[in-house]
């Protein structure tokens, strides 16, 4: 098990996610999560635009403190770990994976660019209203035997689940 | 909490988190798409791997150390409403809010427009907010976890939980071994008998379109 494989047991790849959990309750005492950190972005974004954005409670308790910017740049390190990673293993990905082509028939990245945006739309408005995603409530929150989490979770799988099903069999 | 450190500190949690995603193989697209069609369970074991995990970790550092738990909620209707909003966008965008960010990494280009796509859904919940929190976003009994309603401390159900689980795991490995799951391009796509070739790849097919 080295940098330079392509693929880990996903038992030790996830084993190391799981222990990720001691840095965020003991040092940022919060739990693992990931998809606030589209609220901040966003509200940074908006307040170019509109300047009422920082009065909205909503915007506001997620655009400054140290909370907020530790999950940015936790999303901005996965995007330098995962390069880092495919670089030393050498699974450069294509331009889009060919699983759109088997399940959708969509080969090219204009065909799939507006799939891929309406489906990262609907997964973060989503998780926002659930107050969290597969990471916060997923992992986190049935980590900690949260009822609200083990009931996003089914209802998600759920969703996933018959969406995946009206798609050609990859 | 020094804001500089805060930042230094994600940076590299987020670098073994990308490496972790990475090397699982979890952040494609085919396996994400095909664990949700029921064809391969790679998705469920790294899941519940990371799961069984942190009811060991949280075992240990609540029930030795007593340190603080951050449960969410329970909101049924911002659950269960939100939860398969989120299940239908991972099917179509064939990533998870978090994984999208190590396809990017990987070089799939289909992550950026993802990533978009989030960004302005976190921005249309933003504006959303005031007038869904009456209706969906609010009530419901709290922070409630099963330990509290069983009445068995934290530390023996998630170790129970843990057993339980990691059981589940070895039976599901030992009918869908990983090795295999992971397809022979480790994109999560089990090799078909009439697999398309794929001396087309998709960067030449979106020059043309």
């Amino acid at each position: 098990m080295t940098l330079r494989d392509k693929a880990w047991s996903p038992y030790a790849a996830r084993i190391l996610i799981g222990l990720l959990q001691i840095p965020a309750f003991l040092l940022i005492e919060t739990a693992l999560g990931t998809s606030s950190s589209y609220v901040t972005i966003a509200a940074h974004i908006a307040a170019f635009a509109d300047t009422s954005v920082g009065k909205m409670d909503y915007f506001a308790k997620h655009m400054y403190g140290a909370k907020n910017l530790w999950q940015v740049a936790m999303v901005i390190g996965i995007v330098v770990g995962a390069f880092a990673s495919m670089k030393m293993s050498g699974a450069r990905r294509q331009t889009i994976s060919p699983v759109w082509n088997r399940a959708v028939g969509f080969r090219s990245l204009s065909s799939r660019a507006p799939m891929a945006f309406a489906g990262g739309f609907i997964m973060v408005l989503g998780a926002r209203i659930a107050d969290g995603c597969t990471t916060g409530h997923g992992i986190s929150g049935v980590a900690q035997l949260a009822l609200g989490s083990t009931v996003a979770v089914t209802a998600m799988f759920a969703g996933a689940i018959a969406t995946a099903l009206l798609m050609k069999r990859v | 909490m020094n804001i500089l450190f805060a930042v230094i500190l994600g940076l590299a949690m987020g670098a073994v988190f990308g490496i972790a995603l990475e090397k699982s193989r979890v952040f494609e697209p085919g396996t994400i798409v095909s664990q949700m069609q029921l064809r391969t369970f790679l998705m469920l074991k790294v899941f519940l791997t990371a799961v069984v995990t942190g009811l060991v970790v949280l075992a240990v550092l609540n029930g030795a150390w007593g340190v603080k738990m951050f449960p969410k909620a329970l909101v049924w209707q911002a659950d269960i409403v939100g939860g398969m909003l989120l299940g239908v966008g991972i099917s179509i965008a064939g990533a998870c809010p978090g994984t999208v960010f190590a396809q990017i990494g990987a070089g799939y280009r289909d992550a950026w427009f993802t990533v978009t796509g989030g960004i302005l859904g976190a921005m249309t919940f933003g504006y959303l907010e005031p007038a869904l929190r009456p209706i969906m976003l609010s009530g419901g009994p709290g922070k409630l976890t099963l330990d509290q309603v069983a009445h068995i401390p934290f530390w023996a159900f998630a170790l129970a939980v843990a057993a339980a689980l990691a059981g589940v795991l070895a039976v599901v490995e030992r009918f869908k071994p990983w090795r295999e799951e992971a397809g022979p391009d480790f994109d999560g796509l089990a090799a078909l008998a009439s697999r398309p070739e794929r001396s087309t790849p998709a960067s030449l097919s979106s020059a043309s379109a």
